[in-house]
C-alpha cells in the first residue's frame, strides 16, 4: 500500500468558466522510502499541488480530490486540528529560498526548537540535545555556535541545511522539497543533493522532490511525474523517462537542454508559452505548441493512458516519435 | 592577431564597507587583477558562483563604475583617459542585458518608451524615427509592435527578456554584456531566448561577454570560457579545450557538481566541502585552497598567478604535478 | 520569427486602472465623492453661496438652522453672532481651506522631494547634512513650529501656508529618500545608466515616477492635516484674520455663543470633520490602489 495516495486533486481559484485551475486532476502515489520527482515549468501547478496536500491553500483557492490518503488515513475527512498534527509531524516541507522561509527576527536555534517543542513536547536538556543532534545530521560544523546565529548571518547553503533540519525534527515519513537547490550555487547544490539523498536513505523517508531542473531530478529520483499547465502529462521510472519519453512535452523539455544539442547551431525550443487562465485550449493543453498535433488533439482532451513499461502518458499518440525528434520553433527562422 | 575589441588589463575593484558604528572600515576585494581580451564577434563566457565578481566585472565593462586599479581598453582607447564625449561614444558600443527580467524594465514606462530611451539620449533621431525603430526591434525579437504601448508587468519573464535584449540592441553596440540572461527562465523559454541571442549575433556580429553559472548553456554559447573565483580569474581558455580538459581544481569541481541527465555527460565526482569564502575575509594564498582536494602548503601561503599552460591560462601552483582527470 | 501571444485584450491605461482599483473600495469612493463636493464648493463659491459671506444681517443675529424652531429659509444653516449666513461662509471657507492646504502641500512637496532625491544620490556628507536638518525639524511639534513661524513672520495667508509647509517638508524628504534608495539599487536604473542617462535625467525621469506612490499618499493625507492645521491656527487667531470666512476662525469666534447657539460652532466643526475624514478615506484607497503588490498581473 502506498504511503501517499492522491487521486484527482484539483485546486481551483475563482468560479465558473473563468476560474483558474491551478491543478487539474493530479494523481500521485508515493511508496514508503521512495523518491519521486515532480518536474514542471512555471504555471505547471507543482508547488500549488503540494501546498494543497499540506492544507496550506487559502481561500479563494478551493481544494478537492477524489482520494487523499496518507498512511491509510483519509486527510480530507479529518478535522483541521487532527490534520495539522499529521501534517506537522509525518509530512514536512522544505522550501526554495531558505532565507525567505526562515523568520529573520529569531535565532535559528529558536526556530529549530519550535517544532520540537510543539510536536514532541521536549524541554530543557533533552531539547538542546536533540537540536544539536539535528544540526549534526545536516552536517553543520560548530553547531553550538550556530544556535545563536540569525538567518542573515548564515550563507544560503547553511540556511537550507537549517530548513532541512527543521523539517526532520519530528522524524517525518514524507519529506517534500520544493526546489531546494534552485537558489543555491552549483557546488553547494551538489552538497545539498547528497545530503538529502543520504538522509532519505538512512531514515527510510519518502521524498517528493519538486524541480524544474531535469538534471537534478535525474540524479535523485526513482520515479518522475511531469506536469504541464496544471495537469499530469507523464509519469515513469527514472532511466526510462529520460531515454524513452512517452509524452511530447517531456521530449521537448529534454531536447531544450543545451547539453542535448551539442554540435547543433541552434537549441531545440518549444515555441509559444504555457496557456494562462484565459486561453486554455479545448483539447490537449499542449496542442497549440506541439509539432505532432493531430486534429483529434485539438478537439478532445486526452486522458492518462498506460504507455507500457510502467509509464503513463496523457497523449493520444504516446511514444510515436523518436527521442531525437526536434520540436522546432514554427518557421524555423 | 588583430587588435582586440576589448582588453582588460589587471582590472581591480575594491569597495570600502563600514562594519558598523565606531568599528571602522573593511575592504571588499570584488575584483583583483582581471586581465583578458575579447575579439570582435567572439563570445567570452564568464563562469563562477556567488562572490566571484562577475557582476562587478559587468559594471566595469559597461563603464558605470571606475576601477580602483588597472585599465580597460575599448577599441584601442583607454577608457579612463577618455574625455566625456569620447566616453559617451564608447558607452554606445557596450550595452547590457540583465539577469532579472522582472526588475530590469522600468515598471512605470511603456515598453516603447523604454526602447526609445537609448535613442533619445544618444542620437538625434526624431520621435517618428524612434518609434519606427522600436517597432522594428520589437518585431525582430518576436513581439508585436502594438505591444509597445503596454507596461512591463503585462508580459511574462521570457517576453520581458526579449524586450531587454531589444533595448540592448537599439544602439547596435559592438559588445553586449549579458549577465545571467536566462537564469530566471524556464528551460523551454531559455532555449528560445538563447536561440534569439545567437540569431542576433549571427546577423549583427557583436561580441558578447556571457556571464552564467550554467555550464551547459556556456558550452553551447561560448567561444572562450573564463572561470572566476573570489574576484580572480582561475582559468581561461578555448571552450573545447577547457571542457575536454579542465585544468584548475575549481573548474573540475564545477563540472563535477553540475548534475546531468545522461550518465555519459557526468564528470567524475569530486567531493567539495565547505562554503564559498567571504570577500571580506579572503583566505591567504590561493583563495580556493581551503576547499581544494589537491591543496598543498604552498597553496596556503602563496597566491598563484595566471600563467600559460599548454594553450590555456590557469592560476594554480600544482597543475604540472597533478595529472588532470580526463573529463570527456 | 514567430510572434508570441500576449494577453490580447487591450490593457487599460494606468489612469483607468487606478480608477478601477479605487472604485473597488467603497470608503475611497465615498471620500472621493465628498472631496469632489468640497472642491466644487470651493471653485464655484461666488455662484453657489446664497449670500455674501461677510455681509451682516443685523436683524437676524444668531438665527438657528432651518430645521429648528425659529429658522428662516433664507439662512439654511442659520446665522452667526454678527448676522452672517453660516452656509455661505462655509462654502467660501472651503475655497480658502482648499487653497491654503493645496498650496502648503505643494510648497512642502517640491523642495522636500528635491532634497530627498539629493540625499539619496549623495550618501556622504551632503546627504547626512540634509537628513540631520530634517531630523531637527521633525523634532519640533508641528503646531509649535507653525506658531513660531507666524510669530516671526506675522499672521496672514501666505505666512500660514509657509508655516504649514515647513512643518511637513521633512516627511516628504524622508519618504523620497527612502523610496529613491530602494529604486537606485534596481536593475532598470542601472540599465538607464548603461544607456547613457545623466544624473538629472536618471533621478527625475527614471527614479522619481517609481517613488511616487508613497509620496502621493502622504500628500493626500497631508492635505487633510493641513486643513486641520489651518483651522487650528485660525482658532488660535494666528492664521487667517477676520472677517475672511475660514472654518477655524469661525470656530474661534463661536466660542462665546456656544451655550446659546451651538450650531455656530457645530456647523464649521462638522464640516472640518467630514472633509478630513473624506480625504483620509481617499488617501487609504489611493495607497491600496497604488501598491504594486496588489496589482493584478495581465
Amino acid at each position: 500500500m502506498s504511503l501517499l495516495d492522491l487521486r484527482g486533486l484539483q485546486v481551483r481559484f475563482g468560479d465558473g468558466p473563468r476560474a483558474l485551475l491551478a491543478v487539474d486532476g493530479l494523481d500521485l502515489q508515493v511508496d514508503a522510502g521512495e523518491v519521486l520527482g515532480i518536474v514542471g515549468e512555471s504555471g505547471s501547478g507543482k508547488s500549488v499541488a503540494m501546498l494543497a496536500l499540506l492544507g496550506l491553500v487559502d481561500p479563494p483557492g478551493r481544494v478537492s480530490a477524489e482520494v487523499m490518503r496518507f498512511d491509510g488515513r483519509d486527510l480530507l475527512a479529518l478535522k483541521p486540528a487532527a490534520r495539522r498534527r499529521i501534517v506537522g509531524q509525518d509530512i514536512a516541507m522544505v522550501f526554495q529560498d531558505a532565507l525567505a522561509s526562515l523568520n529573520p527576527a529569531y535565532t535559528i536555534g529558536y526556530q529549530l526548537q519550535e517544532p520540537l517543542r510543539a510536536h514532541l513536547g521536549l524541554r530543557g536538556a533533552a531539547l538542546e540535545r536533540r537540536t544539536l543532534e539535528l544540526l549534526d545530521q545536516v552536517e553543520i560544523a560548530d553547531p553550538r555556535q550556530r544556535l545563536k546565529a540569525y538567518p542573515h548571518q548564515l550563507s544560503g547553503g547553511m540556511n537550507q541545511r537549517v530548513m532541512i533540519a527543521m523539517a526532520l525534527a519530528c522524524d517525518p515519513r514524507l519529506l517534500i522539497a520544493d526546489e531546494p537547490t534552485t537558489a543555491l550555487d552549483v557546488t553547494i547544490q551538489s552538497q545539498i543533493i547528497k545530503l538529502l539523498l543520504r538522509l532519505q536513505r538512512d531514515r527510510g523517508m519518502a521524498l517528493i522532490l519538486i524541480a524544474h531542473d531535469l538534471a537534478v531530478v535525474a540524479e535523485m529520483a526513482q520515479r518522475v511525474a511531469v506536469m504541464y499547465a496544471g495537469q499530469l502529462v507523464e509519469t515513469a521510472a527514472v532511466p526510462r523517462i529520460f531515454d524513452h519519453p512517452a509524452h511530447p512535452y517531456t521530449a521537448a523539455l529534454l531536447a531544450a537542454i543545451p547539453e542535448h544539442s551539442r554540435g547543433n547551431a541552434r537549441l531545440s525550443a518549444l515555441a509559444g508559452v504555457v496557456p494562462g487562465r484565459l486561453d486554455r485550449p479545448a483539447g490537449c493543453l499542449l496542442a497549440p505548441r506541439c509539432a505532432l498535433a493531430q486534429p483529434r488533439c485539438v478537439a478532445e482532451r486526452p486522458a492518462l493512458v498506460d504507455a507500457g513499461g510502467g509509464t503513463a502518458a496523457r497523449c493520444f499518440f504516446p511514444q510515436t516519435f523518436p527521442l531525437t525528434a526536434i520540436v522546432p520553433e514554427a518557421g524555423g527562422g | 592577431m588583430a587588435e582586440p575589441l576589448l582588453r582588460a588589463d589587471a582590472l581591480t575593484r575594491h569597495y570600502r564597507v563600514s562594519r558598523g558604528f565606531l568599528r571602522g572600515h573593511a575592504t571588499v576585494h570584488s575584483l583583483s587583477e582581471v586581465s583578458f581580451s575579447l575579439q570582435a564577434g567572439q563570445t567570452l563566457a564568464v563562469v563562477g558562483e556567488s562572490g566571484c565578481g562577475k557582476s562587478t566585472l559587468a559594471r566595469q565593462l559597461t563603464m558605470i563604475e571606475r576601477p580602483s586599479a588597472g585599465a580597460l581598453w575599448l577599441d584601442g582607447v583607454d577608457v579612463a583617459m577618455a574625455g566625456s564625449a569620447q566616453r559617451a561614444a564608447l558607452r554606445r558600443q557596450v550595452q547590457m542585458v540583465f539577469q532579472n527580467p522582472y526588475a530590469s524594465l522600468n515598471p512605470r514606462q511603456t515598453v516603447a518608451s523604454t526602447l526609445e530611451e537609448p535613442l533619445r539620449i544618444n542620437t538625434a533621431l526624431g520621435s517618428t524615427e524612434r518609434r519606427e525603430r522600436s517597432a522594428e526591434w520589437l518585431a525582430r525579437v518576436g513581439l508585436r509592435p502594438e505591444h509597445g504601448r503596454r507596461y512591463p508587468h503585462m508580459f511574462s519573464g521570457g517576453q520581458r527578456q526579449r524586450i531587454a535584449i531589444a533595448r540592448a540592441m537599439m544602439l547596435q553596440p559592438r559588445i553586449v554584456v549579458a549577465d545571467e540572461p536566462v537564469s530566471a527562465l524556464d528551460v523551454s523559454i531559455q532555449a528560445q531566448i538563447l536561440n534569439l541571442f545567437m540569431d542576433l549575433q549571427a546577423e549583427f556580429g557583436m561580441a558578447c561577454v556571457f556571464i552564467s553559472h550554467n555550464l551547459g548553456v556556456v558550452e553551447h554559447m561560448a567561444d572562450r570560457v573564463m572561470v572566476m573565483y573570489l574576484g580572480r580569474i582561475v582559468e581561461i581558455g578555448d571552450k573545447q579545450r577547457l571542457f575536454a580538459r579542465p585544468l584548475h581544481p575549481y573548474t573540475q569541481a564545477l563540472m563535477s557538481s553540475t548534475p546531468a541527465i545522461r550518465a555519459a555527460d557526468r564528470h567524475p565526482a569530486i567531493a567539495i566541502h565547505g562554503e564559498l569564502p567571504s570577500a571580506l575575509d579572503p583566505p591567504s594564498g590561493c583563495a580556493f585552497h581551503k576547499r581544494c582536494p589537491q591543496a598543498s602548503a604552498r597553496c596556503a601561503a602563496e597566491l598563484p598567478l595566471l600563467r600559460e599552460f599548454d594553450g590555456q591560462q590557469v592560476a594554480c601552483h600544482r597543475v604540472e604535478d597533478w595529472v588532470p582527470q580526463s573529463c570527456a | 520569427m514567430t510572434a508570441l501571444a500576449c494577453a490580447d485584450a487591450e490593457p487599460p491605461s494606468p489612469a483607468r486602472e487606478l480608477w478601477q482599483s479605487l472604485a473597488a473600495s467603497r470608503g475611497a469612493l465615498a471620500g472621493f465623492g465628498v472631496l469632489a463636493l468640497v472642491i466644487c464648493c470651493g471653485l464655484f463659491a461666488p455662484w453657489i453661496a446664497p449670500h455674501d459671506p461677510v455681509l451682516q444681517f443685523r436683524a437676524d443675529l444668531l438665527r438657528p438652522p432651518i430645521w429648528s424652531a425659529g429658522g428662516d429659509a433664507r439662512y439654511l444653516l442659520g446665522t452667526d453672532e454678527l448676522g452672517r449666513d453660516i452656509l455661505s461662509r462655509l462654502i467660501h471657507g472651503a475655497r480658502i481651506s482648499l487653497f491654503i492646504a493645496s498650496m502648503s502641500v505643494a510648497m512642502a512637496m517640491l523642495p522636500g522631494i528635491a532634497l530627498g532625491l539629493l540625499a539619496a544620490l549623495h550618501r556622504n556628507a551632503l546627504g547626512a547634512l540634509i537628513m540631520r536638518a530634517m531630523d531637527v525639524m521633525l523634532a519640533l511639534p508641528g503646531i509649535l513650529l507653525a506658531i513660531c513661524v507666524i510669530a516671526i513672520l506675522g499672521p496672514g495667508l501666505l505666512n500660514t501656508m509657509l508655516a504649514i509647509a515647513i512643518g511637513t517638508l521633512p516627511s516628504y524628504t524622508r519618504l523620497a529618500r527612502a523610496a529613491a534608495l530602494a529604486e537606485l539599487g534596481k536593475d532598470y536604473v542601472t540599465a538607464s545608466r548603461v544607456a547613457g542617462a545623466g544624473t538629472l535625467r536618471l533621478m527625475v525621469m527614471t527614479v522619481l515616477p517609481n517613488c511616487m506612490p508613497p509620496l502621493i499618499v502622504n500628500a493626500t493625507l497631508g492635505f487633510s492635516s493641513a486643513i486641520l492645521e489651518v483651522a487650528g491656527l485660525g482658532f488660535l487667531g494666528l492664521g487667517v484674520q477676520a472677517p475672511t470666512p475660514e472654518w477655524g476662525t469661525m470656530l474661534a469666534s463661536a466660542r462665546d455663543s456656544l451655550h446659546v447657539a451651538p450650531w455656530v460652532m457645530l456647523m464649521p466643526g462638522l464640516t472640518i470633520l467630514v472633509s478630513v475624514l473624506a480625504i483620509n478615506l481617499l488617501g487609504d484607497g489611493l495607497r491600496d490602489a497604488l501598491d504594486p503588490r496588489l496589482k493584478k498581473v495581465g
